[in-house]
């Protein structure tokens, strides 16, 4: 009666699936560190076509990948939804997403060519609107919600919002409609795209992975039950008023500064009350997130009334470094887990222990890499020069967490081959 | 009723992946006279389904604390709530 095939594995998604979003993910950042070698101080000016290439190559390339990794594997357990068939869901969402990346980022610098923004559209619309409507309908359908869960959905929704005025703003590009509206739906998509997915995403899964990971104090209930929806009607109303009032966005973006910033703080103090305050380079990954966050929304406030450009700019570089931050922190919590979880439940006698697939120091490593890297990014605002080692640090951060991909796949791959398995059940 | 080694985890203080990997140690050393006595935070929905699928035993209970028990055996003749708050 032993189950040599291991667990049913109903509440686990392919390893693969996982592990495939995440390596293309690190091939974005590759690609984005490029990027910045090729456009250097130029990505300083949000209006540039430079800037906007090099936003889409990590917003949608190297953050969406990585979220959607760990939306697959992390839904099932936060939320309970079974996914059926993932790896076809997995693979419908991944291949056109790819390409349409690709047709959105040379659209962007060949505008002439016009059918690029349409075939991006109808790649990136399609894969992304298809994945959003199949999840929405899984969480819907929970009967017992978490805030967890609860604050997914927004994710989820601002998601489809920001896809949908984005095929608004390629269909400008495109001259397939009008655009009178242009100005203002862009503002909303960059709004719903960094505040209502990324941040909105990452503090709702803070909700109940920073007291389970790291043993703190649960976060207050009138945060955990108010904030994701506080912040999801703000985008709505903004966006909605903000078409006869464009000027309702400079409330709007303080009252999401003062959100989004008293998030961090409570979230950083939460990591002062560990039972056991064990360092690892997770705990160092949320600080460093945390703390740019705050530091983000700190120039967000002096940009509405400051206009120097270097404030906007690191802005900017804060925010890329609260979600960068707080992605790593989940790939290196993610990848060991669930190598080392799929490899018990296929039996195997003793598959390597979580810190033998990915070991600290080398999570360690990677912290500082990536510290270095947004620390150059801020110097290179005042001193141009440094942004050839900031595009080159961003190459080797994410050609490390690819190579962490790559080595959990092979100890997967030789494990299967050479490891023996348990026989637990085998005598009943 | 024979003996049964009880092999006790406080894991409500652990960070993870510490109690799932204890956990797993301690599970398969177990034999048809020991069961693992787990106290954790949260209801361990992994360890859970690992070793349900391994056809172990596994009793979960909730108690007033808000903390787990969790009761694994591979002993099937085990009646498993009979060893809880033992």
């Amino acid at each position: 009666m032993l189950n040599q095939n291991g667990l049913s594995l109903d509440q686990a998604p392919p390893i693969f699936v996982v592990f495939r979003f995440f390596f293309v993910g690190a091939l974005f950042g590759i690609l984005s560190g490029l990027f910045v070698l090729f456009f250097q101080e130029t990505i300083f000016n949000a209006h540039s076509t430079e800037a906007i290439i090099l936003t889409h190559t990590l917003t949608l390339g190297v953050m969406l990948s990585f979220m959607f990794g760990a939306l697959f594997q992390m839904l099932p357990v936060i939320a309970g939804i079974k996914l059926t068939s993932p790896d076809l869901k997995a693979n419908l969402l991944l291949y056109p997403f790819i390409v349409g990346i690709i047709a959105l980022l040379f659209a962007f610098k060949l505008t002439t060519v016009s059918w690029l923004f349409l075939l991006a559209s109808v790649l990136l619309g399609g894969s992304l609107l298809g994945i959003i409507v199949i999840l929405l309908k899984n969480l819907f359908s929970l009967e017992n919600h978490t805030s967890t869960s609860k604050g997914t959905t927004y994710t989820l929704l601002s998601l489809g919002i920001a896809v949908l005025f984005a095929l608004y703003l390629t269909g400008t590009l495109a001259g397939v409609t009008e655009g009178s509206a242009y100005s203002h739906i862009k503002e909303a998509h960059y709004s719903f795209g960094l505040y209502g997915w990324i941040a909105l995403l990452i503090i709702s899964i803070s909700f109940q992975v920073i007291e389970m990971f790291y043993v703190t104090p649960p976060f207050p209930k009138l945060f955990l039950n108010y904030m994701p929806a506080t912040l999801f009607i703000l985008l709505l109303l903004a966006s909605l008023v903000g078409i006869f009032y464009p000027s309702i966005w400079l409330l709007a973006d303080i009252l999401l500064a003062l959100l989004l910033g008293s998030y961090a703080v409570l979230t950083l103090k939460r990591f002062t009350q560990r039972k056991r305050p064990l360092t690892d380079a997770t705990v160092w990954f949320w600080r460093l997130g945390l703390s740019s966050l705050l530091l983000s929304m700190l120039s967000l406030l002096l940009t509405l009334f400051i206009d120097y450009d270097p404030i906007k700019a690191l802005s900017y570089i804060a925010f890329s470094s609260f979600g960068l931050s707080i992605v790593f922190a989940m790939f290196y919590k993610i990848v060991p887990f669930l190598t080392w979880f799929h490899l018990n439940s296929q039996g195997y006698i003793s598959p390597p222990m979580m810190h033998q697939i990915i070991h600290p120091k080398m999570m360690m490593k990677h912290l500082y890499i990536h510290t270095a890297t947004i620390v150059t990014f801020i110097f290179a605002i005042f001193i141009p020069q440094l942004i050839f080692l900031a595009g080159l640090l961003t190459i080797l951060s994410f050609g490390w967490a690819g190579y962490q991909v790559v080595n959990a796949h092979l100890l997967y791959r030789k494990t299967q081959k050479t490891g023996k398995k348990f026989n637990m059940g085998s005598m009943y | 009723m024979p003996e049964f080694k009880k092999i006790y985890l406080d894991a409500r203080e652990m960070e993870h992946p510490e109690p799932l990997e204890k956990a797993m140690k301690i599970i398969q050393s177990l034999d048809d006279n020991s069961y693992l006595y787990m106290l954790h935070r949260k209801n361990p929905l992994p360890l859970i389904d690992l070793a349900k699928g391994h056809l172990l035993k596994v009793l979960t209970q909730e108690d007033e604390n808000n903390q787990w028990h969790i009761l694994i055996c591979k002993n099937n003749t085990i009646d498993l709530s009979d060893f809880l708050n033992a």
